[in-house]
């Protein structure tokens, strides 16, 4: 992916353009608001990588612009404060998705990743497939090889969204954010119980776990079988 | 001080300026009032005179003549004075000692003399067949005597106004400004640094005795607060400098490690201690953005019921597993303003307090329901609780009970939950007899 960051703190910025590069990406960075709205509008770019402070033109005015512009590069917002208030502001002003610092490059890394490639809503099938798995989003049903199982909603939803993102790691807080709408830790496991939940009601007389664990970084169900 | 008049001595001088100049207007008409009065009464009695003296001399000049005779000699009309001339001017009768005009008609100031004294009279020329004129005379000595009583009062009481007003206004001051300057050597004595200085009250309950409580309750309210902060960062210090240590013992380890497996074993420990302290940061900032209240701006109608729900059914697999027992009793479509977050996370704190700080084999309840003052939460377990003294302290940033000290954590989380029960206009209580148990009312 080509991936923008605009992030004036050059430590940060260094930080997670290395880390992108070694994924394999291709990396342009910026460190003042004007300058990356600039080279945004250029163009050109999967994703994008933008703090909520900078210097210039702070990013939500960036993000707002940019999309009054009509341009839809995925944003990926950076916030340094704890950010109640600053997630719901990031989030209506056009922003994908939100972190806030500190955080693990593991987290930001899955979660570009999870936005590069996502399909609008209106786009998306009403069937995913993950190897010999098919879940039915409207129907809300799931097989495996031909065989009903029957899940929980909440099962069935962290089923659906590990689906969506096939070969691509989902991060506890992703999850918790996407499944369960907490946009904070809790100490108690209840995505490890929720998914040991799952998983033996999908591998239930099979032999293969279809659903990696990810030592350090979170989930992902495998692609194609 | 440019603008005196806006002080207190300025104030009640003009006051009393106001007032001593209305004194003075109220003379002025009370004055000319009663001096119109008494002088319409003084032509009102010459009028009735005259008549009197042409009514009795019916037959011309010669019985007015007599009649102004026989009242001179009874010497019965004092205040009245008479002299009817003929045409050329020569007395006739009466002894009024003046010039009687030659038109007829009253005349206000009739010099005339009596005695060798000039005096002044209030005169009526009446004219009498065959070119005789008739002069009626009074002196006015009364009236003028009456004028001058009048004005002399009004000066006095004018004088006397305006010395009062002036005297209370400098008296005014002087209290105003003693009583002030206890708030000023107050606020003086706060800004050299002295903050427990406080505004001395006389005890009489006056108005200045009242700003005076008001002002000391907001420096207590101050200082308070002062105090709260003081106490959270000297506890944020404190409560940081342990797995800070354990940060740099990790990070001198790994130093000193030859053996590459066990220095990577030191780092990985290093970097989830520095993890757990950015935890512990992002709790705190979380606390305080709560605390600040700005979350309010946001608040929606979120229905309590489904958020307590679903927290509940989320939660039940992981407290089921741990050997716990979730009991939900939970009224339906119960809604309040809020961020559905935050509520979410108050309960999530509640319940990882409950599956963390109680052995298995307990009892968890939450039970939502509708009072008569609003909607009342609680969660509550039947675990051993904690000590009674313990309970309220537990609601502060850091508070751990003691047989929770063992356990992780950062004695965070009830402090989350109060800050979010008071950003929703709540109120938290710890019930924790028996077992423990927090209970919020909205």
């Amino acid at each position: 992916m080509r991936i923008l960051i605009v992030e004036d703190d050059a430590d940060t910025s260094q930080f997670i353009a290395r880390g992108l590069a070694e994924l394999g990406h291709q990396v342009v960075t910026s460190g003042d608001g004007r300058d990356g709205l600039f080279h945004a509008t250029d163009g050109g770019f999967d994703a994008m990588v933008v703090d909520r402070m900078l210097p210039g033109l702070d990013g939500l005015a960036l993000v707002k612009a940019l999309r009054a512009a009509g341009n839809m590069t995925p944003v990926l917002m950076l916030t340094a404060v704890s950010g109640i208030v600053d997630r719901v502001e990031g989030l209506e002003g056009g922003a994908d998705d939100y972190l806030v610092k500190p955080f693990a490059f593991t987290e930001l890394a899955a979660r570009l990743h999870a936005l590069g490639r996502r399909p609008s809503a209106a786009a998306e099938p009403a069937r995913l497939t993950a190897g010999d798995i098919v879940l039915d989003l409207h129907r809300r049903t799931v097989t495996r090889a031909g065989h009903k199982i029957a899940l929980q909603p909440r099962e069935f939803t962290l089923l659906a969204e590990l689906m969506r993102n096939p070969g691509r790691i989902m991060t506890r807080t992703m999850l918790l954010e996407r499944v369960w709408d907490f946009d904070f830790d809790p100490k108690t496991n209840i995505v490890e119980t929720h998914l040991s939940r799952l998983r033996s009601k999908l591998n239930a007389g099979f032999d293969s776990d279809p659903i990696e664990t990810v030592r350090g970084a979170g989930y992902l169900i495998k692609d194609g079988g | 001080m440019k603008r005196w008049w806006r002080g207190t001595f300025g104030l009640v001088a003009a006051v009393a300026v106001g007032f001593a100049l209305a004194t003075l207007v109220i003379g002025a008409v009370a004055f000319e009032t009663t001096h119109e009065a008494l002088e319409l009464q003084l032509d009102h009695r010459i009028a009735i005179e005259t008549q009197a003296l042409i009514d009795e001399g019916q037959d011309g000049h010669e019985g007015v003549a007599a009649a102004i005779r026989r009242r001179e000699a009874a010497s019965s009309t004092a205040s009245l004075g008479y002299r009817l001339v003929d045409a050329q001017n020569r007395p006739v009768a009466g002894s009024l000692d003046a010039t009687v005009p030659s038109k007829p008609g009253y005349v206000e100031l009739l010099p005339y003399k009596a005695n060798g004294e000039e005096r002044i009279a209030q005169s009526l020329t009446t004219a009498l067949p065959g070119g005789y004129r008739l002069l009626v005379g009074a002196d006015r000595a009364a009236i003028d005597e009456m004028d001058n009583r009048f004005i002399l009062l009004f000066l006095g009481a004018f004088g006397a106004m305006l010395l009062l007003g002036i005297g209370a206004a400098w008296l005014v001051g002087i209290v105003t400004r003693r009583r002030l300057a206890r708030i000023d050597h107050t606020a003086a004595a706060i800004i050299a640094g002295d903050l427990s200085r406080r505004v001395p009250l006389t005890g009489s309950g006056d108005e200045f005795d009242g700003v005076a409580t008001t002002l000391n309750r907001m420096l207590d309210r101050i200082a308070g607060l002062m105090e709260n902060l003081r106490q959270v960062s000297s506890d944020v210090a404190h409560d940081l400098r342990t797995p800070l240590t354990r940060l740099q013992n990790c990070l001198d380890e790994a130093l000193r490690e030859r053996n590459p497996e066990l220095q990577r074993e030191a780092i990985e420990a290093a970097a989830s201690e520095a993890g757990e302290l950015l935890e512990v940061f992002s709790a705190l900032l979380r606390i305080a953005e709560v605390e600040g209240l700005a979350a309010r701006a946001h608040f929606q109608t979120v229905d309590l019921s489904a958020v307590v729900a679903d927290v509940a059914e989320a939660f039940r697999p992981s407290m089921e597993s741990s050997g716990h027992q979730l009991v939900t009793s939970i009224a339906p479509g119960l809604t309040m303003p809020g961020d559905r977050r935050l509520l979410q996370q108050m309960l999530t704190n509640l319940l990882d307090n409950a599956a963390q700080h109680t052995p298995q084999g307990t009892t968890v309840s939450i039970a939502l329901e509708s009072t008569r003052n609003g909607i009342r939460l609680a969660v509550s377990d039947n675990g051993p609780g904690v000590g009674e003294m313990e309970a309220p302290e537990l609601f502060k940033r850091f508070a751990r009970a003691d047989r929770s000290r063992s356990t992780p954590g950062h004695g965070l989380g009830l402090a989350m939950v109060a800050a979010i029960v008071a950003a929703h206009s709540g109120r938290a209580t710890i019930d924790s007899r028996p077992g423990f148990g927090v209970h919020a009312e909205f």
